[in-house]
C-alpha cells in the first residue's frame, strides 16, 4: 500500500513514513510544535482566523465548508465556554485518511487543536472516534500524556498564559454521529441522533455552547498553515480550494493507498493510470466513486480524456463532488446495481431512524434491491427506485438522506444497462415478495 | 411573542401576524391546512415526520414549516404539486412498513395516519415487499404496545419527559428497527397513559380497553373526572349502558387539561358498572341485623320517619348531615338546604379532612387556574404532594418550568419528586409547614422559624428575595398540611407581594373533585367538624344522614362511633365500612349517570354529564335528598331537573350568580366562579396565633431524606380503584410474567387481587 504526496511536497503525510513517528520527539524535530509557539508568540486569535480564511482550507470531512468562515462564526462575546470538537468518526465507505494521520502523527492533531483553541478561546476539547477505532484512542491517549508531561497541554501552554485540554471519545458504532450535530448529542450522551440547524454549533453546539467540529484532515491542515502563511498555502492548490487534499484510494488498482495531492492536481485520468499504478490486471476502468460512497458514481468516459482536475470545482464539474476524498475504483468486472445495492444496504443499517423519508425510505430500497437480485425485477423497478429517491432527497432530516439517494440516483442514471440487465431476465414477470 | 406585526405571504395572500410565530400555527390559523404527526403544541420541536413541508421563497429546500418562525416579508407556499408529492411520499414511506389491517387495530376510526392518508395520501400501493414484524406486548399493566404500528413521532417520549418527568419510555434500536420501548422490564412510571393519549397511530393502547368496542360504537359524553381536585375534562365512551373507556382525546373534549389524564382519571372508572353496585334500598329493620332489600317507596318513608323520630326526641341538633367531597355541587346544595331548612339542624359537614373555609373568608386574589400555572413566572408550592394527588397541576408546574423557565420554590419535609425541577428547595423538618407559613406572613418571623424548621435563616430571605423580584405571575400553593391560621396568612400574601409589574395569585390543593365545590354549597358552615359529629355519636349526636361514606382516617380510633348512633341513613355506591352500620342504605348513581358540576382547584365550575342511565335502581344523590326532604313535607321544587338545582345554586350562592348550565357548555371555555376577594385584613391575631402553634412544634425531628416512590398515593386501592384489577397489580409492586408474553388480565386473574387486604385509602 502506498502512503505518500503525489505532485506536491507532503504536508499532512511529512512525517508518516518516519520511524517512531508517533513520538513527540519525532515531531519535535521535524518541525513539530513550531506553529503552536508562532501563535503563542506573535498571533492574535482573529490573526489566525485571518491565516485560515486566506489559506482558502476547505472542510475535510465532506460538505467543504470554508474552515476560517466556519471559525469566524463563533461568537465572540458569548459568555459560554466554547469547544474545539475533532471529527474522528471517520465511517465514509472507501475512507481512511484520518485513521493514517491519527495513527502516524499524532501530535500533528493535537497541535492543530491547539491552534484552533487558541483561536477560538475553547479551555476544553474533544476528539471523538468512531467505536471501531478504538485502537486510536490509545494512540491518541499516549500522545496526549507526551504533550501533557511536555508543557503542551493543561495550564500555562509554553509558558503563555493559554492553556487548554484536550480529551479522547468513542463513538459506539452508528455512522451518523460523523455527522456534526449527532457527533455533540452522542458526546453529550444521548442517542446519536442529529439536531435541527439552525441553531449551527458555531452558536449553540455541545452542551448548548459555540462549538467548532472539525475533521481530523482540517485540522492537521492547521499547522501548516501557520508556518507558511496562509497565502502560501492557498497557492499549494486552487484560488477557491487551497493546500493539499488527501485522497483514499481503494479499489481495483494496482496501488491503492494513501495519496496527498495537491488541489487542483492534473489529471483524474493520470492519476488513476499512473499514480496508482494502474488498473489491477490490466482490465478496463468502468467506474470512480471519488468522494467516499455519499457522491454521484463517475462514468470511466466521464474521465478519460476529460482531463478532470481534482478539486472541488474540477470534480463538481465532472458530475461528482470531492466528499471525504474516499476514492474507490471499480473495473468492467463490477456489476454497478450489486454495488450499488451494497451501498444501499449500508445507508439502510446506518439510518438512525429520527426521520421518515431516511428510516423508511432507505429501508424499502434494500428490499427492492433485494427482490430485484432474488430475480423477482420489474421493468418498473428502476422508475420505481429513482421516485422513492427523489422522495428522500431534500427531504430529510440531515443529510444522510442525500447521502443514501444521490448513489442510486447516478448509479441508474449512469449504469442503465446493469439495471436494465436485472430488471429484464426476471425469472418470472409477476408480482413477488 | 411579541406584539410587534410583521407582514407574511401564504399562498399570495398577505397576512400580518405576530412577529414570533410559529409558521406552521400561522398557516393552519389562516385556514391553510397543514398535515404533520410528530408536531405537538407546547412539546419540544422534533421535524421528523416530515409532513410539514413548505416552499419558502429564496430557501433551496422545501422547509419542515414547524420548525420556522416567520419574519417579514416571508414567501410561503403550502400547495403545490411538489409539496403534494412530498406529502403523499411521506405518508407511503409511513405506510410502508404499517401494517394496512386497521379493522383489527383499536385505533381504527380515530387514527391521525388513517385520517392523514384519506386526506394527503396516495390511492395505491407501491410497496409490495414484506413489511417488518415486531410482536405484539403489553409495556405495563395498562399500556399495550403494538410497535408495528408505530411511526416515530415520539410524542409518547416527549410527553414523558416533558409533561411528566418520568422518563420511561424511549426509542431503542435503530433506523427502520427502532421501536419505542421501556429500558428493560415493565413501564416504570405512573401509568397516566398520556402516551397512549397522544399516539396518533395504534401504537400504543389502553390495555385495559383492547379489543373492547370500536369507536364508532361509543357515545361520547364530556364530563368531568371524579378523582382529585385539578378537574380533568374527559370524555366518557359508552355502549349500551356500559362505561367502556374514558379518554381525552382533543377530538372529543378539549379542557383546560388538554390530553392530559393521569391513571385515575383514564383507567380508574370500572367501578361504574362493577358487579359489587348497590342494587336497590336496603333496610336494617333491626341493630345488628342484616340490610334487605326494599323500594325507594318504603326505604324513604322509612328514613323521613326514623329522622323526624330523633329530631322529636332529641331536638334537630341531635341530626347530623353529612355531605361530600366526590359528590356534585346539586347534591352538596340540596343537603345543605335539607338540613338548615327541612330538620333545621347546624350540624352538618363534608368528609373532607381539609376544610377550606379559612382560606376563602380570607382570600386576597384570585384563585389561579392552570393555564396560569403554565405561564407562571415564579411558583411556591408550600407543602403538598401535586405529582401524586393533583397530576394535572404537577404537570402544570414541570412545563411552566422546563417551557417556560419559571422557577419553582418547594417548601416540604421530603424531597418530593418536584424537588427535581425546583430552582430552591427548602427542606423543612416534618410538621413544620404552619411554621414556614407564619416566617412568610412577617420577616422578622424567620429567624426563629428557620431554627424550627432546621433550616437556615437566608433560605427564607432568598424565597423572599426571588418572589419579590419577579416580573410576572407568582402563583402560591399549599397542601392539607396548613391549619387555620396559616390558611388565612397564606389567603392574605398575595397582600405583601403584590406589585405593579407582578400579580399573586393562589392555587389550593385539596384532595377531592369537589372539595372546593363542597366548601362553596356551604358544606364547611356548620357547627361540628366530621370528626366532632363522630366524637358526640350517643350523646349529641343520634342520627346521621350521610352521602358517601366516612373517610379512614375518620374512623379510624373510632371504630364504635357509627354503632352508638340510634339511625344511620347513608348513599352510596357500594357496600363500605360506613355502610355496615347503616340502618338504611339508599344507592347513588355514579358521576357517569349524573348530570351536575363539580367546581375544581381553580374554582373553575365544570358540568358533570350523565353518559350511562343510572345502574340498576340507582338515584342521582340530590333526587335522593329531594324525595326525603318531600317526604318530610317540603317541596324542594327541583322536579327531575339538575338544572334547576342549579339555577337554585346560582341564584342563593353569589360566587356562583349568573351561572346556568349552557354558560357552562364549552369546556373549552371554562368558567371561574367570582369568589369574593376580600380588602386586606389585620393578620396580627393569625400571626398570634400560628407563634404559638410554632412555639408548641417540637425543637428537633428527622428530616426525610428519601424521595417517595412513584405511585405510593396514585396507585393505593380506595373504595373505587379497589374495583380495578390492574391497580391490584400495580399496588403489589408491578410484578412482571417473566416467562411469557401475556395479557397482564390473564396474569391478574393468575396471582393478584393478594394486596387487597392491605388496601386502606380514601382514593
Amino acid at each position: 500500500m502506498f502512503i505518500g504526496a503525489i505532485g506536491c511536497e507532503p504536508l499532512q503525510l511529512a512525517r508518516v513514513h518516519l520511524e517512531n513517528s508517533r513520538s513527540l520527539d519525532v515531531y519535535r524535530k521535524n518541525g513539530g510544535y513550531q506553529a503552536i509557539k508562532k501563535v503563542l508568540d506573535s498571533m492574535s486569535p482573529d490573526d489566525v482566523i485571518n491565516e485560515l480564511k486566506k489559506s482558502a482550507l476547505r472542510g475535510r470531512g465532506g460538505a467543504g465548508f470554508p474552515t476560517g468562515m466556519k471559525w469566524s462564526f463563533v461568537p465572540k462575546d458569548s459568555p459560554k465556554p466554547k469547544y474545539v470538537v475533532c471529527n474522528a468518526d471517520e465511517s465514509e465507505p472507501g475512507t481512511f485518511k484520518d485513521r493514517y494521520l491519527m495513527e502516524r502523527d499524532p501530535h500533528m492533531l493535537i497541535e492543530g487543536m491547539l491552534i484552533a483553541a487558541y483561536a477560538l478561546g475553547a479551555k476544553t476539547n474533544y476528539i471523538y472516534t468512531r467505536g471501531e477505532y478504538r485502537y486510536l484512542i490509545d494512540i491518541m491517549d499516549v500522545a496526549l500524556e507526551e504533550a501533557r508531561a511536555a508543557g503542551l497541554l493543561g495550564n500555562k501552554i509554553l509558558g503563555t498564559e493559554f492553556g487548554c485540554e484536550i480529551y479522547t471519545h468513542t463513538g459506539a458504532g452508528a455512522y451518523i454521529c460523523g455527522e456534526e450535530t449527532a457527533l455533540l448529542s452522542s458526546l453529550e450522551g444521548m442517542r446519536g441522533h442529529p439536531r435541527m440547524k439552525p441553531p449551527f454549533p458555531a452558536v449553540s453546539g455541545l452542551y448548548a455552547a459555540p462549538t467548532v467540529v472539525n475533521n481530523v484532515e482540517t485540522l492537521t491542515a492547521v499547522p501548516d498553515i501557520i508556518k507558511m502563511g496562509g497565502e502560501a498555502y492557498q497557492k499549494l492548490g486552487t484560488e477557491k480550494s487551497g493546500g493539499t487534499k488527501v485522497w483514499s484510494v481503494s479499489g481495483h488498482v494496482n496501488r491503492p493507498g494513501v495519496y496527498e495531492l495537491p488541489m487542483g492536481y492534473d489529471d483524474m485520468e493520470k492519476f488513476i493510470m499512473e499514480d496508482c499504478g494502474g488498473m489491477l490486471g490490466g482490465k478496463q476502468l468502468k467506474a470512480v466513486i471519488p468522494g467516499g460512497s455519499s457522491v454521484y458514481i463517475m462514468r470511466a468516459d466521464q474521465i478519460i480524456g476529460k482531463d478532470v482536475r481534482m478539486d472541488y470545482e474540477g470534480i463538481v464539474a465532472a458530475g461528482s463532488s470531492v466528499g471525504s476524498g474516499g476514492f474507490i475504483v471499480m473495473d468492467e468486472t463490477v456489476d454497478v446495481f450489486e454495488s450499488t445495492k451494497n451501498l444501499t444496504e449500508f445507508y439502510k443499517h446506518e439510518s438512525c431512524g429520527w426521520c421518515t423519508p431516511c428510516r423508511e425510505g432507505t429501508d424499502w430500497l434494500v428490499k427492492v434491491f433485494k427482490r430485484i437480485a432474488a430475480g423477482h425485477g420489474r421493468p418498473e423497478d428502476a422508475q420505481l427506485m429513482l421516485d422513492l429517491c427523489d422522495n428522500i432527497e431534500g427531504k430529510s432530516f440531515c443529510p444522510l438522506g442525500d447521502a443514501a439517494a444521490w448513489p442510486i440516483q447516478s448509479a441508474i442514471k449512469r449504469f442503465p444497462e446493469d439495471f436494465r440487465k436485472h430488471l429484464v431476465t426476471s425469472i418470472d414477470s409477476g408480482v413477488s415478495t | 411573542m411579541s406584539t410587534e406585526v410583521i407582514k407574511v405571504n401564504i399562498n399570495s395572500k398577505e397576512f400580518e401576524v405576530p412577529k414570533g410565530a410559529r409558521l406552521i400555527d400561522v398557516c393552519r390559523d389562516k385556514g391553510f391546512d397543514i398535515p404533520s404527526f410528530c408536531y405537538y403544541s407546547d412539546l419540544a420541536l422534533q421535524a421528523s415526520c416530515r409532513m410539514c413541508l413548505v416552499r419558502i421563497e429564496k430557501m433551496p429546500k422545501l422547509q419542515t414549516s414547524c420548525t420556522i418562525i416567520c419574519t417579514d416579508g416571508m414567501i410561503v407556499t403550502t400547495q403545490s404539486e411538489e409539496i403534494e408529492k412530498a406529502q403523499r411520499s411521506m405518508l407511503e414511506f409511513l405506510l410502508a412498513n404499517h401494517p394496512l389491517d386497521c379493522p383489527v387495530c383499536d385505533r381504527g376510526g380515530e387514527c391521525e395516519l388513517q385520517e392523514m392518508t384519506f386526506d394527503w395520501g396516495g390511492l395505491e400501493e407501491r410497496f409490495i415487499e414484506k413489511k417488518n414484524y415486531a410482536p405484539e406486548k403489553y409495556l405495563s399493566p395498562m399500556v399495550a404496545n403494538d410497535p408495528q404500528r408505530c411511526i416515530l413521532c415520539k410524542r409518547c417520549t416527549r410527553v414523558c419527559d416533558e409533561w411528566m418527568g418520568e422518563d420511561a419510555i424511549e426509542a431503542g434500536g435503530r433506523g427502520a428497527n427502532t421501536v419505542i420501548g421501556t429500558y428493560g422490564g415493565w413501564l416504570d412510571c405512573s401509568q397516566c397513559g398520556n402516551c397512549i393519549e397522544v399516539c396518533p397511530t395504534g401504537t400504543l393502547l389502553d390495555g385495559t380497553y383492547r379489543h373492547q368496542a370500536r369507536p364508532w360504537e361509543l357515545a361520547q359524553t364530556i364530563s368531568t373526572c371524579s378523582y382529585c381536585s385539578d378537574g380533568c375534562e374527559m370524555s366518557l365512551g359508552s355502549r349500551a349502558g356500559e362505561l367502556m373507556r374514558i379518554v381525552a382525546r382533543d377530538r372529543y373534549v378539549n379542557g383546560h387539561n388538554g390530553e392530559f389524564l393521569c391513571i385515575k382519571g383514564r383507567f380508574g372508572h370500572p367501578f361504574v358498572n362493577h358487579e359489587d353496585r348497590l342494587r336497590t334500598p336496603l333496610i336494617r329493620y333491626k341493630k345488628g341485623g342484616k340490610l334487605i332489600p326494599a323500594t325507594w317507596d318504603e326505604a324513604i318513608r322509612y328514613t323521613a320517619e326514623k329522622l323526624k323520630a330523633a329530631a322529636a326526641a332529641y331536638g334537630p341538633d341531635a341530626l347530623g348531615v353529612v355531605g361530600s367531597p366526590r359528590i356534585t355541587n346539586e347534591a352538596n346544595y340540596a343537603l345543605h338546604k335539607f338540613a338548615t331548612e327541612v330538620v333545621g339542624t347546624k350540624n352538618y359537614a363534608a368528609t373532607d379532612a381539609f376544610s377550606l373555609k379559612p382560606f376563602f373568608d380570607n382570600l386576597g386574589a384570585p384563585l389561579a387556574t392552570h393555564r396560569d400555572i403554565r405561564y407562571a413566572k415564579t411558583i411556591l408550592l408550600i407543602g403538598g404532594e401535586p405529582e401524586e394527588l393533583q397530576p394535572l397541576t404537577a404537570k402544570q408546574i414541570r412545563q411552566a418550568v422546563s417551557n417556560g423557565a419559571a422557577k419553582l420554590i418547594v417548601i416540604n419535609s421530603v424531597p418530593i419528586r418536584l424537588v427535581e425541577h425546583a430552582a430552591q428547595f427548602i427542606h423543612i423538618r416534618p410538621g413544620m409547614e404552619n411554621a414556614a407559613v407564619w416566617a412568610l406572613g412577617h420577616s422578622s418571623n424567620e429567624t426563629t422559624a428557620a431554627q424550627k424548621m432546621g433550616i437556615e435563616a437566608n433560605e427564607l430571605s432568598a424565597l423572599r428575595q426571588t418572589i419579590t423580584e419577579t416580573e410576572g405571575d407568582v402563583v402560591i400553593m399549599f397542601g392539607g398540611e396548613l391549619n387555620a391560621a396559616a390558611q388565612m396568612i397564606v389567603a392574605q400574601l398575595a397582600n405583601s407581594f403584590r406589585a405593579d409589574t407582578r400579580r399573586v395569585l393562589l392555587h389550593p390543593l385539596p384532595l377531592y373533585n369537589n372539595s372546593v365545590g363542597a366548601h362553596d354549597m356551604g358544606m364547611m358552615n356548620g357547627a361540628m367538624s366530621v370528626a366532632e359529629m363522630l366524637d358526640a355519636t350517643g350523646s349529641s349526636i343520634r342520627a346521621l344522614y350521610v352521602a358517601g361514606s366516612f373517610l379512614p382516617e375518620h374512623l379510624r380510633g373510632r371504630e364504635e362511633a357509627l354503632a352508638k348512633l340510634d339511625f344511620l341513613a347513608v348513599h352510596e355506591l357500594f357496600e363500605t365500612d360506613t355502610t355496615a352500620f347503616a340502618d338504611v342504605v339508599l344507592p347513588a348513581a355514579s358521576f357517569a349517570e349524573i348530570d351536575g358540576t363539580f367546581t375544581n382547584n381553580d374554582g373553575l365550575v365544570q358540568r358533570v354529564r350523565q353518559s350511562i342511565p343510572p345502574v340498576h335502581q340507582a338515584k342521582p344523590d340530590w333526587m335522593i335528598t329531594a324525595a326525603l326532604a318531600a317526604e318530610l313535607g317540603k317541596d324542594f321544587g327541583f322536579q327531575m331537573s339538575a338544572s334547576a338545582v342549579f339555577r337554585e345554586i346560582a341564584e342563593r350562592i353569589p360566587a356562583y350568580s349568573g351561572l346556568r348550565y349552557p354558560v357552562l357548555k364549552d369546556e373549552s371555555n371554562p368558567v371561574q366562579a367570582r369568589y369574593n376577594i376580600v380588602e386586606p385584613r389585620d393578620l396580627s391575631s393569625a400571626l398570634n396565633e400560628l407563634k404559638q402553634t410554632v412555639a408548641a412544634l417540637p425543637d428537633d425531628g428527622e428530616k426525610s431524606n428519601v424521595t417517595p416512590r412513584v405511585g405510593h398515593e396514585l396507585f393505593k386501592i380506595g373504595t373505587l380503584t379497589d374495583k380495578v384489577s390492574q391497580f391490584h397489580l400495580l399496588a403489589a409492586g408491578n410484578p412482571r410474567p417473566d416467562t411469557v408474553r401475556v395479557s397482564p388480565l390473564y396474569q391478574i386473574t393468575v396471582d393478584a387481587k393478594l394486596e387487597r387486604d392491605a388496601a386502606v385509602s380514601g382514593d
